[in-house]
């Protein structure tokens, strides 16, 4: 409390200075003055009576400034005497000040927005309870498109049964489903869970509660889990939501909660429900079909185990399922089961691109330092005799420290503000970009951790400045006087220091230039990438009219949706500059909704020894999907009007499938047919059908990929599960999405539009990812060369400056403007040289890094590199010109009689 | 007059305000000219002590001040002990007889226990 009190006496005490100084000074004097006569009184004359009083009282002033010190609060004073010195030093040279702040502000925001997504996105632990404890199993096989296959329920029995490493292990079956509501159907991602799912990710319930094992099994009342953000944006975050409906494909279902904000992985979804919704997901296939793969799983490691372990236990339990079902693991195509933390299998798609990132702006800030030290320093050598002069007047070192940090902090927590500012928008740009690659983009914000992380960058940027600055030695103010109070030098040292720094710069912006440059032709190279059909006044809209479990619930729902998928085509069609409108399973340009693993007999081919059976993507197409879409036909015929339900099986494949099966022969009038385990309970055609043309490939994976072997059926004689149309017309093909919406409402109102574009926009748009990348990394890189310029032209303008007699001498002996300018350049290009080399080499050994960023280059491309060192030393070597031309218009009167 | 002493950190603030509690509202000249005569010229307090004392005094609320005329009519700054301070003084009081006991026994020579 008399501490408290005490220390707001003197934070009071600091703003009354003044008055009290005046009282103080009367206090002493009536001190002084009794004392005084006191001492008369004694019997002293008035002059000794004076003296001795003054004697006592030991020094006025001294006493004046221990009583100052003890009234305020004196290092708080200091400090902000030394800022305002600060302020007012850095107002005198305005150019240094804003060109520090503006690089520092470049630097530390790129930084701090690149950092808070990464923070986000990959380093901040999951939302969820021990979230370290959370992994996902992972099943993969070798064949196209077997990254990341799903789990049967037989495995996932096998695995809680044999893997006690696992408290928990959750179920989790991404299903699309429609959802109707008063605003029309829309087709939603659901997650149909098993009821420990929620308990295993350790998540809990912001509303009402969350499903347990009394929701599982056939004959329980379907219920349905709100994930946050959907509760927010569909219901408007509606308190009373717990007990309301939705009508999910038809069924009845009730909210029975809400759940925390959590990212859901790998499928986004939008309402989780217990499996009694989908009958499918009970029946007797489901839970017995070894190789009925619809199940995602995440497991809960019990406390104290550690990955190793479950890893151990897991890859025994693989083995010995394996071994176990011999007829239904090919041992071509290598199954295996991984287990991933949790959170690093959710930071996986974007953890390559972040970290990229992250380094590009760490380069940048390097460079950003590098100059802002190399001004410093130069500043420094100017600010010599001043700082001279204090130390002769009794500043210490410590003081004269003290004051060149209280400068550097200023300008780096000044630069950190603005770059804070530049961070808010930066962040915003990044999070668009993330969202496409992880489910956390929403979990990334400016807070206290990040907003630390910059001020710590600051302040230790401030503090290495003020120490890379030399202060002036013991007895330097004679030297200098006697050097007539001309600069002393800017020291052998601080010269070199410099020119390191200049060298860094170089590298570490030609490593940038060149991740830029191979990001750039990447992008060039996928958009040189022929997609395969007609990019111009193309139209796709994918509509599913039914949902799956619809179709699995009505008999005739086929036959009713293909009469519809007709009437809508009919519609369009008569839309004014409709010339062609094409019915298919699934558009171009897009992966199928759900890839179908049947394996093909082709008629002809026989798998080599150990290689896997011959695989396809299918795809079903009615007549004129392939005119309509600008898909060109290589040989035979395509789909044709007579194809009909009753008419003879055919199939059309594309080049990429003829490459693989049939390299040498005419492919049309070849059987194939389906096969495989799957085929026993898909309702697809499963006997021979014959080939009947071949189309050309197109680039449905995206323009990155290769094209895969695709075969398509007719749209008439397979089941309508999917489907979609491809309009073609001969003018503004964007005016026709609102028409076509219209007509795709008005006959099937409970259908949900799942996406609808021009083939520009799904070009675009899987090209978008990369385009920001590189365009992100260019402006890194770009910025990088600016600042790295102007520090070559700022450290040889100084040291022109300083060889300013030299110079001048030398001129009067005779060299000329062109041998000096010889001279200066040649001191730049010699540093120019040295960081080229060191950047060159630097991104030999660091591209590879990006190798999977890149397309269609090798990562050491040399033609990258070649135009990078060659950009890089035009606009060194001009950054060199600048002090050159001034060095050599140096005029040698001038200088010497300045000297 | 006595041998020269330094004061003892922690004792000044207790002697001022014990002087004040003795002598009533006093100023700065009287409370060093106090101070001298008990400790009997052993002590001599320069301005750089005292001053900085009295402020610390006051800023945590153990005396106040006025400006008033002082006996032979010159304008001087009265300190007077406020009610913290007169608690401030029993209590510091208190302890230091209590430090002075304790040391005492530690420095009078006893006879070895029988």
């Amino acid at each position: 409390m008399r501490y408290l009190r005490a220390l707001i006496a003197r934070i009071a005490g600091m703003f009354t200075r003044s008055r009290a100084d005046a009282e103080l000074a009367e206090e002493l004097a009536s001190h002084l003055a009794m004392e005084t006569e006191e001492n008369v009184r004694r019997g002293m004359t008035s002059a000794e009576a004076r003296r001795r009083a003054l004697l006592v009282a030991g020094g006025l002033t001294q006493a004046a400034e221990a009583v100052r010190d003890r009234r305020g609060l004196p290092w708080l004073e200091h400090l902000a005497a030394d800022l305002r010195y600060a302020w007012r030093t850095l107002g005198r040279s305005p150019v240094f000040t804003a060109v520090v702040m503006i690089t520092l502000a470049l630097g530390i925001g790129a930084n701090t927005a690149i950092f808070s997504v990464v923070r986000g996105v990959l380093l901040k632990p999951l939302p969820n309870r021990d979230g370290d404890q959370l992994v996902y199993l992972r099943h993969s096989t070798d064949t196209p498109g077997g990254e990341d296959i799903n789990f049967s329920v037989p495995e996932v029995g096998d695995f809680r049964a044999g893997a006690p490493a696992f408290s928990g292990i959750a179920e989790f079956c991404p299903f699309f489903a429609t959802l109707q509501g008063e605003r029309g159907a829309t087709r939603i991602q659901t997650g149909l869970v098993t009821g420990n799912f929620f308990e295993v990710m350790g998540l809990s319930a912001v509303l009402g509660r969350l499903t347990t094992s009394a929701n599982d099994g056939p004959g329980v009342p379907p219920v349905a889990v709100l994930p946050y953000d959907f509760w927010i944006r569909r219901f408007g975050a509606d308190s009373a939501i717990v007990g309301k409906t939705l009508r999910v494909d038809g069924n009845v279902v009730t909210i029975i909660g809400v759940l925390q904000p959590a990212p859901s992985f790998p499928e986004h979804v939008d309402v989780w429900m217990n499996m009694v919704v989908s009958p499918h997901h009970l029946s007797a296939q489901m839970v017995q079909d070894r190789v009925h793969r619809m199940t995602e799983i995440v497991g809960r490691l019990k406390p104290g185990v550690t990955l190793d372990g479950a890893r151990a236990q897991v890859l025994a339990v693989d083995q010995r399922m394996q071994r176990d079902n011999a007829a239904v693991y090919d041992p071509t195509q290598h199954y295996r089961v991984t287990v991933v933390p949790y959170k690093q299998a959710i930071g996986q798609r974007s953890s390559l691109t972040l970290w990229l990132l992250m380094a590009a702006a760490a380069f940048v800030l390097v460079i950003a330092s590098a100059n802002v030290g190399n001004l410093t320093l130069m500043r420094g050598v100017r600010r010599e005799p001043e700082l001279v002069a204090r130390a002769a007047l009794g500043a210490g070192a410590g003081r004269l420290r003290r004051l060149l940090l209280a400068e550097n902090l200023l300008l780096a927590v000044v630069g950190a503000a603005l770059g804070v500012v530049l961070a808010i928008f930066g962040v915003r740009l990044l999070t668009a970009l993330v969202a496409r690659t992880s489910p956390r983009a929403d979990e990334i914000h400016i807070d206290w951790m990040v907003l630390g992380f910059t001020f710590g960058v600051a302040v230790l940027l401030a503090l290495a400045l003020s120490f890379v600055a030399s202060l002036p030695r013991e007895g330097s103010f004679g030297a200098w006087i006697t050097a007539g109070g001309r600069r002393v030098s800017g020291g052998r040292g601080t010269q070199r220091l410099q020119r390191a720094l200049v060298v860094v710069q170089v590298a570490v912006s030609v490593v940038l230039l060149a991740g830029a440059g191979l990001l750039t032709r990447t992008m060039i190279r996928l958009s040189d990438v022929a997609t395969g059909l007609s990019t111009e006044q193309v139209l796709t809209v994918q509509a599913p009219l039914k949902s799956p479990t619809q179709f699995l619930a009505d008999p005739n729902a086929d036959t009713e949706v293909k009469q519809n998928y007709e009437l809508i085509r009919g519609d369009i069609l008569a839309l004014p500059g409709v010339k062609a409108v094409g019915l298919g399973s699934a558009m171009p340009l897009t992966t199928p909704t759900l890839s179908l693993d049947f394996d093909l007999l082709v008629e002809g081919y026989t798998p080599p020894a150990g290689a896997p059976p011959a695989q396809a993507e299918i795809r079903t197409a009615g007549p004129e999907y392939f005119d309509a879409a600008g898909i060109p036909l290589i040989r035979g015929r395509g789909i044709a009007v007579t194809d009909a339900p009753g008419a003879g099986h055919v199939a059309v494949v594309n080049q990429t499938f003829v490459a693989a099966y049939f390299p040498h022969e005419d492919p049309i009038g070849r059987q194939v047919r389906l096969t495989g385990p799957l085929v026993k309970f898909s309702p697809y055609y499963a006997d021979w059908r014959t080939i009947v043309g071949v189309v050309g490939d197109t680039r449905d994976g995206g323009l990155d990929a290769a094209p895969r072997a695709e075969i398509f059926f007719p749209f008439a004689q397979e089941p309508a599960f999917f489907g979609g149309l491809v309009v073609r017309t001969d003018s503004n093909v964007a005016a026709l999405i609102n028409p076509v919406t219209r007509i795709l409402r008005r006959v099937a109102p409970d259908a949900a539009i799942e996406k609808i574009a021009t083939v520009t926009q799904l070009r675009d748009e899987s090209l978008a990812p990369r385009r920001l990348n590189a365009e992100l990394i260019s402006s890194f890189s770009l910025l990088a060369l600016i600042i790295a310029a102007v520090g070559i032209a700022g450290v040889l303008a100084f040291s022109v400056s300083t060889r300013t007699n030299e110079i001048g001498i030398r001129m009067s002996l005779g060299a000329d403007g062109v041998m000096v300018q010889r001279m200066v350049l040649g001191e730049g290009g010699r540093l120019l040289v040295l960081g080229l080399l060191l950047g060159i080499a630097g991104a030999y050994f660091t591209s590879g890094l990006i190798r999977g960023l890149l397309f269609g280059i090798p990562p050491r491309d040399p033609t990258t590199f070649l135009s990078v060192a060659t950009m890089m030393g035009a606009i060194g070597l001009l950054a060199c010109w600048i002090p050159a031309l001034r060095a050599s218009r140096i005029d040698p009167a001038v200088t010497m009689r300045s000297a | 007059m006595g041998d020269k002493m330094d004061v003892q950190p922690g004792t000044l603030a207790l002697m001022i305000l014990r002087t004040l509690e003795m002598l009533g509202p006093l100023h700065g000249y009287g409370v060093a000219r106090r101070i001298e005569e008990v400790s009997r010229h052993r002590l001599t307090l320069n301005y750089g002590t005292l001053y900085p004392a009295l402020l610390k005094l006051e800023q945590e609320g153990f005396v106040t001040h006025e400006w008033r005329a002082s006996e032979n009519n010159r304008r001087a700054k009265f300190y007077t002990l406020t009610a913290a301070g007169r608690r401030q003084v029993a209590r510091a009081a208190r302890e230091w007889q209590q430090t002075a006991d304790l040391i005492a026994a530690f420095l009078v020579p006893r006879p070895e226990a029988t």
